[in-house]
């Protein structure tokens, strides 16, 4: 999630005032393993842990619209999780303000590609030529 | 944002699950539940308490809704396979649930019983074993007579055995398979 979560959680509260929101399953944060194979013996291993926290809901609006969503989100904070199930519902059934959700979502993945490309850029500047060894190796054996 | 039924939140299935503790310790003794659901079977508070998504569940008779099943995370299963089983109490016991084995008599069924009743009731039940000081009478309304007569099948080669947990609107009973239950 590229955008600041403040700002999606405000979002959702004003968006879901007087809706019924109802969970179709208890939302719940913990940790993730990531388990991954060494090369030498080939043998499993936890490489390191992750948040991950996942929400499920039900929306229903004033007006008797209804959508579900969820989403599954690498952090600790639930409520994180149900704002993105919240817009993942908005979404999925085009319920008031579905503009608005996609609005941030464009908002978003410009932020994510901005970002990729300041990486690009930062690991471009790391890259080290290695031709250059080569001749340095050659006036060494001269020497 | 979102509203949980207070059965979901875990200082009462903290507490829950104390009660139930104290329940398996002193069997035959009634408990009553703090907290109850909202909507749906009071069973739901016990099952909430007990399930997550390791074990399994099986609702023979159909006491749960649809919407139940993804709050509790329970795998379905067969009855004869189940963890833990959520039956009617005032229907017939016609199936004969896991025991476990020598080595790991623990990998045996917990029965849910929904009674009409603890405490009240024509059927009066003497039960003796760990936990009680001499003996301890129970009065149950709404457990169909196989319900005893099919424990006392199922834990006859102790340490297999089933254990179960009687409740009713407001209050919950354990009877473990140490417990030796007469007829009145």
């Amino acid at each position: 999630m590229a955008l600041p979560g403040n700002e999606l959680l405000s979002f959702t509260r004003r968006l879901s005032e007087g809706w019924t929101l109802r969970p179709k399953s208890v939302p719940q944060s913990g940790l993730g393993m990531l388990k991954i194979k060494e090369s030498a013996f080939d043998e499993p291993f936890y490489l390191g842990e992750f948040p991950v926290t996942s929400a499920w809901l039900a929306v229903t609006t004033p007006d008797g619209q209804s959508a579900e969503g969820a989403a599954q989100v690498m952090d600790d904070r639930v409520e994180l999780a149900e704002a993105l199930a919240l817009c993942d519902a908005v979404l999925s059934g085009h319920l008031p303000g579905w503009q608005d959700v996609v609005s941030l979502l464009e908002r978003g993945q410009a932020l994510r590609q901005t970002t990729n490309n300041e990486r690009k850029l930062i690991l471009a500047r790391t890259q080290v030529d290695f031709s250059l060894l080569d001749d340095a190796g050659d006036n060494d054996a001269e020497a | 944002m979102l509203k949980l039924d207070p059965i979901w939140q875990p200082d009462a299935q903290q507490e829950n699950f104390r009660l139930l503790l104290d329940a398996m310790a002193r069997p035959g003794h009634r408990y009553t539940l703090d907290t109850l659901p909202e909507n749906g079977t009071v069973a739901l508070t016990v099952l909430a308490t007990l399930l997550d998504a390791e074990v399994s569940l099986d609702d023979p008779h159909a006491l749960l809704r649809h919407e139940d099943w993804p709050m509790l995370q329970a795998q379905s299963t067969s009855t004869e396979q189940a963890d833990y089983i959520l039956c009617d109490a005032t229907q017939t016991a016609d199936f004969t649930p896991k025991l476990g084995t020598l080595p790991s008599p623990e990998l045996s069924a917990t029965i849910l019983l929904v009674v009409d009743n603890i405490g009240k009731g024509n059927l009066q039940l003497k039960l003796t074993g760990p936990g009680i000081k001499d003996d301890r009478s129970l009065s149950i309304t709404g457990l169909d007579s196989t319900w005893l007569s099919k424990r006392e099948e199922w834990n006859c080669a102790f340490p297999l055995g089933v254990d179960l947990i009687l409740i009713d609107d407001k209050q919950v009973a354990a009877l473990p398979r140490t417990t030796k239950v007469e007829v009145i």
